[in-house]
């Protein structure tokens, strides 16, 4: 078990898209890399941000970030809507219609890899993890 | 043998027909509508169905199945030969009262092409407070006015209702299409002056994907109804509801009676304001030809169709003249979008009389009519006090000093305003959108454009897909471009493929 959020568990995360092959598939025309911000509330105190470099199917790299960092697409919400997510009790697209998360970049270069956003969703879902309380 | 036009839909598995009695009228040209006789029984059949196929279907699958299945009804709309615009064809005209061409041009191909997958709002929820100031979204501008105050929140409807408004086709459309995405079953009450089309949008959904389709209830009953009313609101978790004084009326106090929320789109007032930059002897033709497609758009039965438009003085044209180039224009624009068997003459002939005393008897009035009571202009330099049109392609147009004095003249009346078309430079627009906002209207559009709602512009201060979820008070604003100079340009070339197409 790690905790999630956590550079530890963000490195695992890398080494399973890296060894999901349905990832790779269907992720396999993606370009982009991400910032996924994940923003303090009642269990979370300080912010939180994992860079995410994902390319054609595989993930070149992936870290928490100390510092100021930039990248093609952030995805941003509560450490609540978070959980939702990686527990599969929160489609992240549904999540972004209703305003639970919000992103920027092109949102609908996003919706066109849907496939590859719930594959990632599904690795993420598969680590095993204790959340903050 | 004449054609029966079903205007009801819903899961055929339940097996209603057999059980139902229904009615027939015969609106004329050979045309019949088949309306059911709902029962609580019935209702409650089919209410619990579209809970049921919420949760087997619409709830498992994602939102780019939904969008995909969105695209490909659009794609078969947008056919001049989809069976379902063959038939929308055929009887449309006659149970609308618009013209053929209305519908197909104005209806089918510019509202049809509105509903794309990659125009619809999936932006989420905006922050009011990083929009004080117009702000870009989609291909324009908006800003919040208020301050929060939330006095309903649910982000997981499950049965949303929808009673539309008889004066725009296709409203049920929209209603279907924002339901499937934020996961709610939908039953939606189609207007009796046009209860057809509802029916025919969701028969094409079921050709896609019937499973989703069917968490849709297309329900043609009569306004005045209580009893189907009072049921199916209290089956539902919200309402929105598009009509008049008197459904504000009713349907408010019916939603209290249920306490839900009513997300309400009541009776409006639109107008159009062009700067006097805009009346050169180059572009002041122009401005009238984009103005022309305003005025006959669904002869200005909607909330957004201007009723009066203000012209400011110091151009090289003025208003007179101005008025007297719209004129050759709506006769032009209305042959080829002609008015259909709804023409309004009585109320063009009342308008014409009524300002025909006052040319007489040497107001500065001057009337430009159309031969056949297509349309009224009328100059009128009386007053410029806010008066409403009779509709049906009568229109003042009115001297103003300087468009900043607008916003004065219209507040006595800002609860009411909507839409406001708009012909005045980049540099002179954020100060008048400021000002005319502040006094309450909520979209400025480029003239030409005031009855094509963009998917991403609130619709009444409320954005369509949010107000769903929640009632915050926030008043969303919205201007339609970035650019006005260039989307005029752009507009006029649009209008000139459609008039021209036509003629």
């Amino acid at each position: 078990m790690m905790r999630f959020p956590s550079d530890e568990w963000i490195q695992t995360f890398k080494d399973e898209l890296n060894n999901n092959k349905v990832y790779e598939e269907v992720a396999k025309d993606w370009e982009g890399d991400f910032l996924f911000i994940i923003t303090p509330d009642e269990e979370l105190k300080e912010i939180v941000i994992f860079y995410v470099d994902l390319w054609h199917g595989k993930c070149r790299d992936a870290y928490l970030v100390k510092n100021g960092k930039t990248a093609a697409f952030t995805f941003k919400g509560p450490y609540s809507n978070w959980k939702k997510v990686i527990k599969k009790e929160l489609d992240p697209i549904r999540g972004l219609i209703r305003g639970m998360f919000t992103v920027e970049g092109d949102s609908k270069v996003i919706l066109d890899q849907t496939k590859a956003a719930q594959e990632l969703v599904n690795t993420a879902s598969q680590i095993p993890v204790e959340f903050e309380v | 043998m004449g054609k029966t036009i079903e205007c009801h839909f819903w899961n055929p598995e339940l097996d209603l027909e057999k059980d139902l009695e229904f009615t027939y009228e015969d609106i004329g040209n050979n045309i019949e509508l088949k309306k059911p006789v709902f029962t609580i029984v019935s209702l409650n059949k089919i209410i619990e169905n579209l809970k049921q196929k919420r949760q087997e279907y619409l709830l498992k699958i994602d939102i780019p199945t939904i969008l995909n299945v969105i695209e490909k009804v659009t794609n078969m709309w947008m056919d001049p030969d989809y069976k379902g615009r063959i038939i929308a064809r055929d009887v449309l005209p006659t149970v609308t009262g618009f013209s053929l061409e209305m519908i197909e041009s104005w209806g089918f191909d510019h509202f049809m092409s509105i509903l794309r997958k990659d125009n619809l709002p999936l932006f989420g929820k905006l922050k009011p407070e990083e929009y004080k100031e117009f702000s870009e979204l989609g291909d324009g501008l908006v800003k919040a006015y208020g301050e929060i105050n939330v006095s309903h929140s649910n982000y997981d409807p499950t049965v949303i209702g929808h009673i539309c408004a008889g004066n725009i086709l296709g409203i049920a459309a929209f209603e279907m299409i924002i339901d499937k995405l934020i996961d709610a079953a939908s039953w939606i009450k189609v207007p009796s002056e046009e209860p057809v089309f509802g029916a025919l949008y969701a028969k094409s959904i079921e050709e896609v994907d019937p499973e989703l389709a069917y968490s849709i209830a297309i329900l043609p009953f009569e306004g005045g109804n209580k009893d189907v009313k009072e049921f199916l609101f209290s089956k539902s978790d919200i309402v929105r509801a598009t009509g008049g004084e008197q459904a504000r009326i009713s349907l408010t106090e019916l939603a209290g009676r249920h306490n839900i929320p009513i997300a309400g789109h009541w009776h409006k007032f639109s107008f159009i304001t062009i700067a006097r930059e805009y009346m050169d002897e180059e572009r002041a033709s122009q401005i009238a030809e984009l103005v022309s497609l305003d005025v006959t758009a669904w002869d200005q039965q909607g909330c957004f169709s201007p009723q009066e438009i203000f012209v400011e003085s110091g151009g090289e044209v003025d208003q007179l003249k101005f008025a007297e180039l719209l004129a050759d224009e709506m006769e032009t624009t209305s042959i080829a979008l002609p008015k259909g068997v709804n023409s309004g003459k009585m109320q063009v002939l009342d308008g014409y009389h009524q300002y025909l005393k006052k040319e007489m008897m040497g107001d500065p009035v001057k009337i430009f009519p159309s031969a056949i009571h297509q349309w009224l202009v009328i100059y009128d330099g009386t007053t410029e006090n806010i008066e409403p049109s009779p509709l049906f392609r009568v229109i003042r147009v009115k001297p103003i000093e300087d468009i900043m004095k607008i916003p004065t003249l219209v507040k006595p009346i800002g609860q009411f305003l909507q839409t406001v078309g708009v012909a005045i430079p980049n540099k002179r627009l954020l100060p008048f959108a400021d000002a005319i906002s502040e006094v309450g209207a909520t979209n400025i559009r480029t003239i030409s454009s005031m009855t094509l709602q963009k998917p991403w512009e609130p619709w009444d201060g409320r954005f369509p897909l949010q107000e769903l979820f929640e009632l915050d008070n926030i008043r969303w604003v919205s201007i339609s471009t970035k650019n006005i100079d260039e989307d005029i340009r752009a507009s006029l070339e649009r209008k000139r493929m459609i008039v021209n197409s036509k003629m």
